[in-house]
């Protein structure tokens, strides 16, 4: 597993786990269990300590070459996942207010700014299950 | 990426050349040995300057290395 496979997977888990506390803790508040606002900054923590953790712990790779044509397509294609991620998520967020809260209703536009964050997070999870995809399983198998 | 189509003989070239590491060949033609592996497997087609190179490492003809099975 090379240096970018180890980086997509922590970025790969911890938006997962982000998510699922994300989506719990939506579910608790539409059922009025009593959340603090700043409860929801615990998922966008751990979503966001994957690129601190790669950042810090994950070491380069060893060997003489550790990039090469093929590591360049996979990114490639990685970055127009991503790309496609980010065009689906804007189609959504503009369409499905309408469809949830109706024609009339209003939102704040606090909110907007986390219409940018959401972009990021969804273009980086996206570029990462497509690098994780490409490179494939059993990279280090056959070794001779 | 991949490419059922293209054979190659890469795995038993290797071995007739001193039994050749996958490490060693990527470290020849430039490569990480991911891709030699995913080359080997059939799961990468490279680009025509690393098959060429490819090649050259073996001093035989690219069609000997690389095989197109048409259909």
């Amino acid at each position: 597993m090379n240096r970018a496979q180890k980086i997509s997977l922590t970025i790969v888990i911890t938006f997962s786990l982000g998510l699922f506390f994300g989506i719990i803790l939506i579910v608790m508040r539409l059922f009025d269990v009593g959340i603090p606002k700043i409860a929801f900054l615990f998922p966008v923590f751990i979503a966001g300590s994957g690129g601190i953790i790669s950042l810090i712990f994950l070491g380069k790779d060893k060997g003489a070459i550790k990039h090469d044509e093929r590591d360049k397509l996979i990114e490639k294609n990685a970055h127009l996942a991503g790309f496609g991620a980010v065009y689906l998520f804007v189609i959504l967020v503009s369409f499905l207010p309408i469809g949830i809260l109706g024609e009339k209703a209003s939102i704040p536009v606090t909110w907007c700014p986390g219409l940018l964050i959401g972009a990021g997070f969804c273009q980086a999870y996206a570029q990462s299950i497509a690098i994780l995809i490409q490179y494939g399983r059993g990279g280090e198998r056959g070794k001779q | 990426m991949a490419n059922s189509d293209l054979k190659n003989q890469i795995r038993r070239l290797r071995f007739e050349h001193g039994e050749m590491t996958q490490e060693q060949l990527a470290d020849k033609v430039g490569v990480t040995r991911q891709t030699i592996i995913a080359i080997e497997a059939g799961k990468y087609a490279p680009s025509l300057p690393l098959a060429f190179r490819i090649a050259r490492t073996f001093n035989v003809p690219i069609e000997q290395v690389f095989q197109y099975e048409d259909g």
